[in-house]
């Protein structure tokens, strides 16, 4: 906000004609502009976008008043706002990508970011009022972001280190990875994919990420 | 602070120069082993099938970990599921509901306590003076104001935090290749440079000197039970938690421990001056 002039000081440095051909310029740059390039240059950088997220979420998991499948329905939206999904399939599956074909790419996506949004709202339930603490960003190069923050929990126990990896696309950034205590969960899920599809191949990853993911929903729904 | 901490202080002496002499040891032969054998754990196979250049960061692991010893490894995984389903769970369970958890994390500390050995001699063979140094202070102040370890005053009174290290790091802070994946009865994951690790670092126990080997054995086993049966009491839910969440529970538990160890080695070179 500060970089903001009031019309009146630029009005001292540029005609108004030139205002207004620049107005009009511009409304049709943004009108036929792809709606990514329309985020303004002062976007949120990294560590905003997971302070908002993270806030919004910690909202909708402190409101008990709310039905639980309402507040599931709000986390899914937030979620799906700042997760880069398909990213995240697809590097889940690692070189095995290529290897199956793109309707398998779809299918693999949508069972994968059903079962991703399951596990996390099921933690909805293991809530426990603990607090989030930011604690720092840093950066890797100019497109990539790692933001460190810290759940803590009641007096005594070490507190879980839980960091979101982040990568710009176009002005707005992306989760793409999340590390509990270290630990990376697409790393992790990609040596277990790697497993299945070396050992028994796509058709059964598919029928037991699909199997897993209803089992989370089952559990879910009982809720 | 009597003739306790002056054992203490012989046995410190002694492994000082234990610790310098299998330093020399370790130096000399890190370049020679490096030369000799890959890095199977931390190298993937396929891989040169990754695009480098577009890739995130750390991720360049773009399939599994190479698994050479898979066909005892998945049998092993199993029998330590089967354990724990049958033996260690339900023993622990039934612990959990007559000792209270503060007594639990008591106990867990305790055995922390009496494992100081390998953690002053790893921080040192590493040169980590400071962190010896704590490890050793923490032991002296836990034996004796925390009453045998059961309390941690060293911590709350005066600020000295653990330094946990073992062999197997040690090895890996030297870039000595740690070998395949293993998965051992009883222990749990682990790679062939850490159950040497883990072996070393057993034979630490200075109870190991003073009596016959297999009451040493069966000590160790007893006291090793006992540790098991505390850590599952006090993390009763961590099996049954990973499961809802793995696709392939054998996958996840590898990728897990081989992460963690490497990010407790990155975190050892990172704390240094």
């Amino acid at each position: 906000m500060k970089y903001m002039m009031t019309p009146t000081s630029i009005q001292r440095i540029i005609p108004r004609r030139a205002i207004a051909m620049l107005t009009v310029t511009a409304a049709l740059v943004v009108s036929l502009a792809p709606s990514r390039f329309l985020a303004p240059a002062w976007a949120d950088d990294a560590m905003s976008v997971v302070q908002t997220t993270v806030n919004q979420a910690l909202e909708v998991l402190r409101d008990t008043q709310t039905p639980l499948v309402q507040r599931q329905d709000k986390l899914r939206q937030i979620v799906s706002t700042t997760f880069d999904f398909t990213e995240m399939a697809k590097s889940a599956l690692g070189y095995h990508w290529k290897q199956i074909t793109a309707d398998q790419q779809q299918e693999f996506t949508k069972a994968f970011v059903a079962f991703i949004e399951d596990s996390y709202l099921s933690k909805v339930n293991d809530y426990r009022g603990q607090q989030v603490a930011f604690l720092r960003m840093t950066t890797d190069g100019p497109q990539y972001a790692e933001v460190s923050t810290d759940i803590v929990e009641p007096e005594g126990k070490d507190p879980i280190h839980l960091n979101y990896r982040l990568v710009q696309e176009g002005a707005t950034w992306k989760i793409y990875d999340v590390t509990v205590d270290a630990i990376s969960i697409i790393a992790n899920y990609r040596n277990q994919f790697n497993r299945v599809m070396n050992n028994q191949g796509y058709p059964t990853l598919i029928s037991d990420l699909k199997s897993k993911q209803a089992a989370l929903a089952a559990s879910l729904a009982n809720h | 602070m009597t003739s306790g901490s002056k054992q203490i202080e012989r046995t410190g002496a002694r492994w000082m120069m234990l610790a310098s002499s299998l330093l020399a040891v370790v130096s000399f032969a890190t370049p020679a082993m490096s030369q000799g054998a890959a890095p199977m754990s931390q190298n993937p196979a396929p891989q040169s099938a990754a695009n480098p250049s577009n890739q995130p960061p750390g991720e360049n692991n773009q399939g599994g970990y190479a698994d050479p010893i898979a066909a005892f490894n998945e049998p092993m995984f199993t029998f330590n599921l089967k354990l724990d389903d049958w033996v260690l769970r339900p023993v622990a369970s039934g612990y959990a509901t007559i000792a209270p958890q503060p007594v639990r994390e008591s106990v867990s500390r305790f055995f922390n306590n009496a494992h100081v050995i390998p953690r002053f001699a790893n921080n040192l063979f590493q040169l980590k003076l400071a962190e010896a140094g704590d490890e050793f202070a923490r032991f002296g102040i836990n034996t004796t104001l925390g009453l045998a370890g059961f309390f941690d005053p060293a911590d709350l009174w005066f600020g000295l935090k653990k330094h946990p290290n073992d062999f197997g790091l040690t090895m890996r802070y030297y870039d000595i290749p740690t070998g395949a994946y293993l998965m051992l009865p009883f222990f749990g994951p682990s790679t062939i440079g850490d159950t040497v690790g883990l072996v070393a670092d057993g034979a630490m126990d200075p109870i190991s000197y003073f009596v016959p080997f297999w009451v040493a054995v069966t000590v160790a086993t007893g006291s090793g039970a006992v540790q098991a049966v505390n850590y599952r009491s006090l993390h009763l839910n961590q099996f049954e938690e990973a499961d809802r969440y793995a696709i392939d529970l054998y996958g996840a538990v590898q990728d897990a421990y081989l992460q963690i160890r490497v990010q407790d080695v990155k975190k050892l070179h990172d704390e240094q001056w």
